[in-house]
Parts: C-alpha cells; structure tokens; sequence
C-alpha cells in the first residue's frame, strides 16, 4: 500500500513538474519603428503634445495604434510586433496625407514621413522688457489656396523645455491669445507681421516660450515656432 | 449467491432502463418559450415588448453618457436600468456647459460602446413571427403591433446613426449557423440609415392606432420621433457638409450625408411635426402661476404635453435618484449633489442685473432679490439664491467681505489672496456672528455643494417630505417626447426652409406659457436659444451642438462661469459677482467627436465594419 502511494505521489510530481516547462514560443514586441516628420519647406515639423501622431494598423488585424509625435518632430516606438503595417501621419497642422504606405517593421525599421505644413513660422523674436516679453514672427503659407481658416495665436510659456498644447502656464499663455478668424489668403502682408506679448512674468524665473498658429482643420492643430529659453531678471 | 442478485438487479435496471428509453422527447421544453407561447397572446406579446420598450436608447434621468471617469460606481454605463442607480450627476449637461459637475472636461466624445443588435434582433424576429399569428390575434391586431415594433426598430437605427453615421441595416434575424462570410455585414451609407429611420417611423404611423398607453407608442409618437430624427439628418446635411473630419469613412458615405439633401429632410421634420397639431398640447393647468406651471409640467401625470414618457417603480427596482442627486444634503434624506447650472446657461435668457451702470455691483437687501424680473421659465428651471424647497431656503453664498469697494470685474480679476472676503470650509464657522458661508454653498472642499450658486429644479419633485427623498426613490417619469420639442423642431425647420411666419407663431406659444415677452420677428438664432431655453437639462443640447456642428467653437477651451453671491457686512447688503465656476474646469470639443469611434470589439468580431469613423 504505502508503496502505491509513493508511486501516485511520484508520478504526481513528475506531471506537476513537467506541466510547467512549456515555454512562450511567440515572440515579444521587439521590433521598432522610428523617424522624422519632415516639413516640405526644410526641416522637422514642429509639433506638440496630443495630436500629432502616426497612425498605423497591422495587416490582418483591426485595431489601428498610434505613435505620438515628440516636441522636435521625431516619432519612435521599440515594442512593436514584427510584421507588415500600413502606416500615414495624421492629427498636425499640416495638409492632409489620405494614402498610407505599407512598411514592413523590424528592428530598427527607420522611415521619414514628408509633409507640407499649413503655415510655417519666420523670423521668430523674443525681446523681454522688464517682465514683459514681446514675441514678434511672421508666417507663411507654402500653399495658400485652400487652406483651413487660422484661428488665433497665441504664446505658450512654460518652466521646462516640454511646452506646447497642453504643456503650458494657462495665465501667461492662453489668456494672451489673439483671435484672428481669417484666412490665410485674405490677409496683408502687414496682417501676416503678428506680434504678441506676455505681461507679468515673474522676476528671477526661467521660462521656456514658442508661439502657435491654430487652424481651424479637423483637428483645431497648430504650427508651432522654435522654443526659446528666457531669463527673466530678478 | 449474493452476487447472482446484484446481477439481477443490475439487469432490471438495465432493462427497465432500455425499455422507457424508447419514448420519443416530444415533450415541448417547459423552460423556453417558443414563439407560440409568445406571440399567440396579447400577454406574451406585452412581455416581449417590456423588454424592448426597456433597453430603448431613451437618454432618461439615468442615462450615462460615456464610460469615462468612473461615471458608472453605481452600475454600468449608457442606458441602465438597475436597482441601483444613482449617479445622475454624471450627466450630458455637465460636459457641455449647461451644467459644471465630476466630468473633468468634455469626456464623453467617446461614448460607451453602444450596440444594441441583440434588441434590433429580438424586433426583427417579433417582425417576422407576427404575421404567422393573424389568426389569433387579428389581423388588426397584428398590424398595431407591428406598426409598434417599425417604431421600437427606428428609435434603436435613431439611436445608432446619430452617434455612428452609417451602420449596417439588420432587417431579418441572422441565422447563426449561416457561414461567416453572410454575417459579417458591411455598414451601410449614413444617408441610406436615416432614410430607412424615416421609413420605419413611416410605417409607425400608418400601422399603430391614435392613442396608446403611458410609456408605449402610438402613432403621433412615431411622428414625433421622426420630426426629431429628420431634423438631425438635415442638419448632418447641411452643417456636417462644411465642418468635417476628412476620411475614408466620409469619402464612402458613412460619415456625412451631401448637402443637397438637407431641404427634403428639413421638410420631413416640419411635415412629421405638423401632423400633432392639434392632438397634444402645452401643458397650462395654471396660466396665473407661471413658475408653478412650468415646474408641474415635468410632475404632473396626464398633462397633454407628454406624447411619450418612460416610467420608473420602486416595487420593480426602477426607480431613479433625480431627487436626491440635483439638491444638496440639506435638502434631502441621503446622498449628494455634484453637477451645477453654470452662468452661461442662465445669460442664455439674457444678462442678470448684477452690476450698476459704473461697474460696481448692485447692492440687494435680500439675497432672493435676485430673481426680480426674471423670466417665470428661468426660475423654474434652476434654483436661485432665496428659492424655496421643503420648507428650507436656497441661501448661496460664498463668503462675506468685511467691507467692499471698486468694481466688479476689478475685484474678480484680482489674485484670490489678495482679495478682502472671508470664505471658509465649513458652514458652521461665524464671521461675528453671521454665518460665513450658506448651508447650500459655494464651497470648494467637497464636490456636494454648488460651485456655481445654482441647483437644478426642472423635474425636482417638491411635494416630497425630505425624509422620503433618499437615493433610488424618485418615480415621476422622463419626459422623452413633449409637444414643446416638436413644436421647436417644427420651429426649426420652418425657418431652415425659409417659413418664418410658422416658426414665429409657434416660438411665441412656447414663450407665452413659459412667461416670457413675445417675439415681433424671428431668426435661426432666436430659435436655437428658444430651444436650449425650453429644453436646458433635458439631453438634448449635447446632439443639439453636435448637429448644428457648433460644438467645436462653442467648446473650444471653453471655461464657464458662476454667480457667487456675497454679504457685505459693514452695509447688511448683498452682491452677486460673475466669476469662473469653482471646479474651473476647461472643455474642447475634439471635432472627430461629432461621429462615436465604432466599438473596437465590434470591429474584432466584424472587420467589415471599417472603415472607422474619421480620426478613428
């Protein structure tokens, strides 16, 4: 009898064991996906926080997902399934891309993305007196006709280096907003000189500051300046 | 020999076992109900119906807009009906700035997933079976309950198409066994859902008879319905084809409908609106008491205004929380208030006169001074300082300023530290004997005071004793049709069709039993407020912005405001300043939103159901 038993409890053991050797063998998400959004007027599109993305969706499954693009126009994501995606950049204020292309991800798949921006913003200046700051620009459209109606502008302030939508004092940034509701066609030349300013900062303090334009496209999304850092004396 | 009869035994039971095997289960199952049982009888067919006139897309007192935010502690989401549901502060007024309340923002663009294909199911097989039971239940009978059930089935496409555009069209039960490739359907175009919407309402009123019982439909409901359905597809039409989110799902039609068919929809509104002229009428029991009128009209049973209303029972576990949840603690037996008419609302009928020609703010003796003037419609609608409920007076106030000097919108822009008032955290503390803050708010330390210096009224039941009015105990019943809303429907398409003689004479109407002045002339503008007037908290304004495709301006960073009224303690007066409600909470419209994302499991199990909905 106590032979049986050790026999049970034996072989008991042996299937315990064995039933918990059974390995994943399906791949984790290890491939990448990174690049540029590049504007056709020269350089990265400036973007911020929330809409720019770059949409894409498996092929063969249903549910798209997204990459954010980061501040700079850079976009990357490291865990990712290995396969076949069909990919477009959408969410910015730039002219709409209806046609994804089909990349085929694996580590360190790298693609640019080409894209024309609404507006492009020039001759951006800051200069601080006391506390306040006066940013000047002048924008320009690559192709005018057409375009969504440009809401307002408005600066963005804020203590770090992560400034846009989303990412700002709402007392120095929103509340400074100019209204324009105007089309970019209809406007002067005067009219496309915009200036805008930022009373009241407060002394001793740093700020980080770039201005946007905001259409009124699918997404309300803005063509964002440069960041600069400013100081603020005590 | 003990053996030889357990063999024995074994046998016969083996025996007997075969013998009484050979009866044929020709026994119908007691434990499901076939058709016969169902649709031979007018009880049956009651009970089959309940269901179905239950899980309606009504957007009742219950209704929770979005599974965002937790919305749903007390149950689920969308369209509850459990014993259990309490959370009617997470309202569609609450995130559009009719009300400021828990959402954190406008939070409820995605929806919740809604997909009632089970009920459109059990329609289609009721459509399917009723005419096999003429016999039994005549054929006049037969039609009526027909012509109910095209009813139920537009009111859940209605339902659909105003959240998703184009969705398939499922007018004969699936048979499951069928292969796959049939039962994957493909959504039809948003133009061919809303006219099949206008059919089925079509065959409503042809088929169902002129009167009805409380909670179920006769014809001129369906009408009813209808002139609401059509004024949402004209102007999906007209608006959605200028202010859009590009994409596949809108190039193929299942998103927007072309602007060219905007005039025949605007027409079928105003024909289906036309057609209860003269059967319902507004509710005017007592024309000398405006204010009384106005608010019995959501509390009277049998007033003539109602054409369709949804009933709720607390022996079937049904009953809502409106009472409990819209008044504040002092007022009621258990629970919260959270959600609070804003400002902007209240300006809707026009600016309160809270400021003195030079800027300083007026000085009232008496808080409830405030509602001198104001339009009988407004004060029953929402609860003013110095209002009455229970015995108990609504007395706002936010705090007390020792002394008060300077203008209004100086002393609001001020940095709140460096402002003179006394505000505190509870409302027992005492400013020289006079008590800082009222039972009722404003106050930021909780969310169960007002943080705008309003209450909500409409539907607030004030025959209750306080001890009564606890959570789950509120039975008057939600309005969903009501003569005033096809009569502003009718309004409205009358002066969209270039009718503004028609759209005068109703408008007044409604102003004239509202208590307000008449109109000489009329205009889009005065009719689309007319209705946010007439319909405030009634969940309609969150479609109304959607439809008219204004909801990306009027909610762009959009912050609402507060009154918050103030003692001055050196003059005994009070002041009523305009200040950004106290949640300061900012809402923006994401334009994708004017269409719901298709349910991402729907997808899964249909992937014929992209493309998505723009932005999607």
């Amino acid at each position: 009898m106590k032979t049986l038993i050790s026999i049970i409890l034996a072989g008991m053991a042996i299937l315990a064991i064995s039933a918990c050797t059974k390995t994943d063998n399906y791949d984790g998400p290890n491939a990448s996906f990174q690049g540029n959004l590049v504007a056709s007027t020269g350089g990265n599109l400036l973007t911020s926080g929330g809409s720019t993305q770059i949409w894409m969706q498996q092929i063969g499954w249903t549910v798209p997902q997204t990459i954010p693009s980061k501040f700079d126009g850079t976009f990357e994501d490291t865990k990712l399934f290995k396969g076949g995606y069909k990919v477009v950049p959408t969410g910015g204020a730039f002219w709409p891309v209806y046609d994804t292309i089909t990349v085929n991800i694996n580590n360190g798949t790298k693609h640019d993305f080409v894209v024309t921006p609404y507006i492009v913003i020039k001759n951006f200046t800051s200069t601080l007196t006391g506390t306040t700051l006066t940013l000047k620009f002048d924008i320009d459209a690559p192709v005018p006709a057409g375009m969504p109606t440009i809401k307002d502008i408005q600066p963005y302030v804020n203590t770090t280096r992560l400034v846009g939508t989303g990412a700002s004092i709402r007392d120095f940034s929103d509340v400074n907003a100019v209204t324009i509701n105007k089309d970019f066609i209809d406007m002067t030349p005067a009219e496309k000189s915009m200036t805008l300013t930022v009373p009241n900062l407060l002394p001793g303090r740093t700020f980080f500051v770039r201005v946007g334009v905001r259409l009124s496209d699918s997404f309300n999304s803005s063509n964002f300046s440069e960041i600069v850092q400013v100081n603020i004396p005590k | 020999m003990k053996s030889i009869k357990k063999i024995i035994i074994a046998i016969s039971i083996v025996a007997g076992g075969v013998v009484t095997s050979c009866q044929k289960l020709n026994v119908p199952p007691k434990n499901i109900f076939t058709s016969d049982v169902i649709f031979n009888s007018q009880a049956g067919i009651q009970s089959f119906l309940a269901t179905l006139y239950q899980d309606l897309p009504i957007e009742d007192f219950k209704y929770l807009p979005s599974s965002a935010d937790g919305s749903g502690s007390g149950g689920g989401y969308g369209f509850v009906h459990g014993g259990n549901d309490w959370t009617e502060f997470y309202n569609e007024a609450g995130a559009i700035g009719e009300e400021v309340g828990p959402w954190s923002g406008f939070d409820i663009g995605g929806g919740f997933g809604f997909w009632p294909y089970g009920d459109i199911r059990n329609v289609n097989i009721m459509i399917a079976e009723l005419p096999k039971h003429a016999t039994q239940l005549t054929q006049a009978g037969v039609d009526a309950i027909l012509g109910e059930a095209h009813f139920l089935r537009a009111y859940y496409y209605f339902g659909l198409a105003k959240r998703y555009g184009g969705v398939p069209i499922i007018t004969v039960p699936q048979d499951p066994g069928a292969p796959l490739a049939t039962l994957q359907v493909h959504r039809d175009k948003e133009q061919a859902v809303w006219d099949f919407i206008s059919s089925e309402l079509d065959l409503g009123y042809k088929m169902m008879p002129a009167t009805s019982d409380a909670g179920r439909a006769n014809k001129y409901v369906a009408a009813a319905l209808k002139s609401r359905a059509m004024l949402y597809a004209a102007c999906v039409a007209k608006y959605g084809s200028t202010n859009y989110v590009d994409g596949v799902a809108r190039s193929s039609g299942f998103a927007g409908i072309p602007a060219s068919a905007a005039a025949a929809y605007f027409q079928a509104a105003y024909d289906a609106a036309k057609l209860l002229d003269g059967v319902y009428s507004l509710y005017n029991a007592t024309p000398g008491d405006k204010v009384q009128n106005y608010v019995d009209l959501f509390l009277k049973p049998n007033s003539p205004e109602n054409i369709f209303i949804k009933q709720y029972s607390k022996a079937n576990n049904t009953a809502h929380s409106w009472d409990a949840t819209m008044s504040p603690r002092y007022f009621t037996a258990d629970a919260l208030s959270r959600s609070y008419p804003t400002l902007d609302l209240v300006q809707v009928w026009g600016n309160l006169q809270v400021t003195n020609s030079d800027g300083t703010p007026k000085r009232f003796d008496n808080r409830a001074d405030i509602q001198q003037g104001l339009e009988p419609r407004l004060l029953a609608t929402i609860y003013f300082p110095g209002a009455t409920l229970r015995g108990l007076t609504f007395d706002m106030q936010r705090g007390i300023y020792p002394s008060f000097s300077g203008t209004a919108a100086a002393e609001v822009a001020k940095q709140p530290n460096s402002r003179s008032y006394i505000l505190s955290g509870d409302t027992k503390t005492l400013y020289q004997g006079k008590q800082v803050i009222g039972f009722t708010g404003p106050w930021t330390g909780g969310d169960e005071l007002t943080r705008t210096g309003f209450y909500v009224r409409k539907y607030v039941d004030y025959t209750r004793l306080q001890a009564t009015v606890g959570l789950n105990s509120s039975v008057q019943p939600w309005i969903d049709l009501r003569y005033a809303e096809v009569l502003l429907n009718r309004a409205e398409a009358a002066v969209e069709l270039g009718n503004t003689g028609d759209a005068l004479t109703v408008i007044n109407q409604i102003r004239d039993r509202a208590g307000a002045t008449l109109y000489g002339s009329i205009d889009l503008t005065k009719v689309r407020n007319e209705r946010r007037m007439e319909l405030a908290f009634e969940n309609q304004y969150y479609w109304d912005l959607k439809r008219w495709r204004t909801a990306d301006v009027v909610l762009d960073k959009a912050h609402f405001k507060g009154l918050m009224p103030y003692y001055i303690f050196n003059e005994d007066k009070y002041i009523f300043l305009s200040e950004p409600e106290l949640f300061n909470r900012e809402y923006t419209f994401p334009k994708q939103n004017y269409y719901e994302p298709i349910p991402g499991g729907e997808i899964s199990k249909n992937p014929n159901l992209l493309p998505n909905n723009p932005g999607y």
